[in-house]
């Protein structure tokens, strides 16, 4: 058994009165294509907003490459190597579909500023590189022909591929995705699902993915933990958690 | 190495263009030659603030204070030069007056960092009042401190700077437009897109608003060094509040976050004022009627804007009969105006009729333009060769 790549210990936050990640274990293994589901409002973008830096735990730790995590500023939780998209798109919807990449890669920038300031060769070549990365990564992503377009005027579709490819430009080992395939027709969904796995099998990415659409998570995801008010339910392998008598339930009671 | 040829020689075509800014001022009487001053510092100001408002997105609205923190200093330090005998009251010589630039330059840059460190962590707007707030407490000790004038003023020898005054500017200018082409500046543009996303993306926002603003701040001051050596008095008054506001809407008039529209609009809104200030007096029933006339008519092109997009529609009949509409207005309220006694026979001075027209074309913009004259396009070389090859 390999050490986990990240793990929760009795992760809790509160807001106020309202526990909405309460008590959550669990430890993902390199490599994994890890699923975290549950209805409206159980946590789960909480969990990955923890696990960021956006939020510090109430009690509990996160560990990152058996590292305690908690309380360290997004940037630096970026820099250490996770990488998040959202739920509720968060591009940079003036800049071009390039530059929104190129500033995902901007973490691992060489230069200082005053070298960008006189625009000396070794900024020039630092941002000629991160291009070429982000022009590559648009290739993977399928928007290569999208490059010199706003982010903004992007299909939704495209939009949420963009997301992932500004992430990967991070250069993370843990990729948390919030969502990906919301939004999208059922084709974009199939080619998306085949997209993480490669993310997977050639780029050796860890993937933890929150995703309603039941299709997807369950084709897609080798384990999935599920949240309820903010609680686990369930854990298991796509087939325990499709007949599993609770998860059943937390769905039907939110009738849907 | 072609890199270096093509830099070196922009440099010194910018600085030749400099001293032949400074010629033309050398030549000219003195009203011209400081009109040619303040015009470049106020191009500095206005894209040292798009630094920090447009391209980052912190909303800043006391840049006037780090222009006094900059033309203080250089007073300040000329005052001590003068009291120990090394510069005399006939003039400041041109190495002092580089070396109090480049002593303001770090004292402006480090109250933008005493200034920014605190109020860019916090979110909304406290910059904005945090700044304003910094003009008014630096006046009010300024005019406390009789080392500094107190509220009369304080004397330092002149220099004649106009050549220095458009270096700083090209250096201001070379300088974002420089960021703007590397990831720094990415980073920089990310902050003012989504602040969220790019901490998510590993991007230090406290430290890119902190960088902007010290940098921002520190050529300001840098500008007020050098008005102190062209005016050779200042005093508080030079940097009220509604200079804080002319370079904000300088600013917000280029269009934020673009380097060129800072520019034009910077030199637009100095120099407008300064050609109107000779403007006849007008009467004032032709005023009011040619403002509702233009009322009318920016009204109707808003209308079109709105429903058809302007381009299509500005041929159409439709057009015509707005046209028709707005100078039937114009000329119904002319008349009108000259038959109440309260409004007859008046006439509008020019020093206040150049603000009526200021005001006017301010309003015009936010109405038909709101993303400001070049919105987030920058104008260049490039974009000139881009359009002739496509
Ligand atoms: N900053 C906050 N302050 C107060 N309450 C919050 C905050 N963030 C989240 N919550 C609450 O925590 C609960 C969990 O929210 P979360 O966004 O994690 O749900 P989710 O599982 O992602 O749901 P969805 O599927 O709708 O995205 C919700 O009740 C939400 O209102
Ligand atoms: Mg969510």
């Amino acid at each position: 058994m390999p050490d986990p790549i990240l793990s929760l210990q009795n992760a809790t936050i509160q807001f106020g009165g309202l526990v909405a990640v309460d008590n959550v274990t669990f430890d993902i293994n390199p490599g994994e294509l890890f699923g975290l589901i549950g209805p409206n409002g159980a946590g789960k973008t909480t969990c990955f907003n923890l696990v960021t830096g956006v939020y510090k735990p109430t009690s509990g730790n996160i560990l990152f490459k058996g590292k305690v995590i908690n309380g360290i500023p997004p940037h630096k939780v970026a820099k250490l190597g996770i990488a998040r998209t959202f739920q509720n798109i968060r591009l940079f919807g003036a800049l071009s579909v390039l530059d929104n990449v190129v500033i995902g890669g901007f973490l691992r920038n060489q230069t200082n500023i005053f070298a960008s300031m006189a625009y000396l060769p070794g900024a020039i070549r630092e941002t000629e590189r991160l291009r070429d990365q982000a022009m590559a990564l648009l290739e993977v992503m399928d928007l290569a022909d999208e490059a010199n377009g706003r982010a903004s005027d992007l299909p939704y579709g495209k939009q949420r591929r963009l997301e992932i490819a500004r992430a990967m430009a991070t250069q993370p080992d843990l990729l948390l995705l919030d969502e990906p395939a919301a939004g999208m027709n059922p084709q974009e969904s199939e080619d998306l699902m085949n997209t993480v796995r490669k993310l997977r099998d050639d780029f050796g990415k860890t993937v933890l993915l929150i995703e309603h659409d039941m299709k997807f998570v369950m084709n897609l995801c080798e384990r999935i933990v599920v949240l309820d008010h903010g609680e686990e339910i369930a854990r298991g392998v796509p087939v325990e958690i499709r007949s599993h008598p609770e998860v059943i339930k937390a769905y039907l009671g939110e009738a849907c | 190495m072609k890199f270096w040829a093509v830099r070196f020689g922009s440099i010194g075509l910018a600085v030749l263009v400099s001293f032949g800014i400074g010629m033309i001022a050398q030549g000219s009487s003195g009203t011209v030659s400081r009109l040619l001053a303040l015009a470049g510092l106020y191009v500095t100001l206005a894209v040292s603030l798009n630094l920090i408002n447009g391209i980052t997105g912190q909303f800043s609205i006391g840049h006037a204070a780090f222009y006094q923190v900059g033309s203080y200093t250089a007073a300040f330090l000329a005052s001590i030069l003068l009291s120990r005998g090394v510069i005399s009251n006939l003039g400041t010589p041109i190495p002092w007056v580089l070396v109090a630039v480049a002593t303001s330059l770090v004292t402006a840059g480090i109250a933008g960092l005493f200034i920014g460190l605190p109020s860019l962590r916090l979110r909304g707007d406290y910059l904005a009042i945090v700044t304003l707030g910094f003009g008014e407490i630096l006046r009010i000790v300024i005019q406390n401190t009789p080392q500094l004038g107190g509220s009369y003023g304080i004397n330092s020898p002149k220099a004649f700077v106009v050549p220095y005054v458009w270096m700083l500017t090209f250096l201001c200018v070379g300088v974002c437009r420089n960021l703007l082409q590397t990831a720094h500046g990415l980073s920089f543009l990310s902050v003012r897109e989504d602040e969220v996303a790019s901490s998510a993306m590993g991007v230090n926002v406290t430290r890119v608003k902190v960088a902007a603003f010290v940098i921002g701040s520190a050529f300001a001051g840098a500008a007020g060094a050098l008005l102190t050596f062209n005016e050779g008095f200042i005093n508080v008054n030079s940097f009220t509040m509604d200079v804080s506001f002319i370079i904000l809407t300088m600013v917000v008039l280029g269009g934020t976050g673009s380097v060129t529209g800072s520019i034009v609009a910077a030199l637009t809104l100095f120099i407008l004022p300064e050609v109107l200030r000779d403007a006849p007096a007008m009467p004032l029933n032709a005023v009011l009627g040619t403002l509702a006339g233009i009322a009318l008519l920016v009204g109707t092109i808003r209308l079109a804007m709105d429903h058809k997009g302007l381009g299509r529609s500005i041929w159409m009949p439709k057009t015509y009969i707005g046209i028709g509409i707005a100078v039937a207005g114009g000329i119904v309220v002319s008349v009108l105006a000259n038959c109440l006694p309260a409004l007859a026979n008046r006439t509008i001075p020019s020093a206040e009729l150049r603000m009526v027209i200021f005001s006017a074309v301010l309003v015009i913009m936010m109405l038909l333009r709101p993303q400001g004259i070049f919105g987030v396009r920058e104008l260049g070389l490039k974009s000139f060769f881009r359009r002739a090859n496509a």
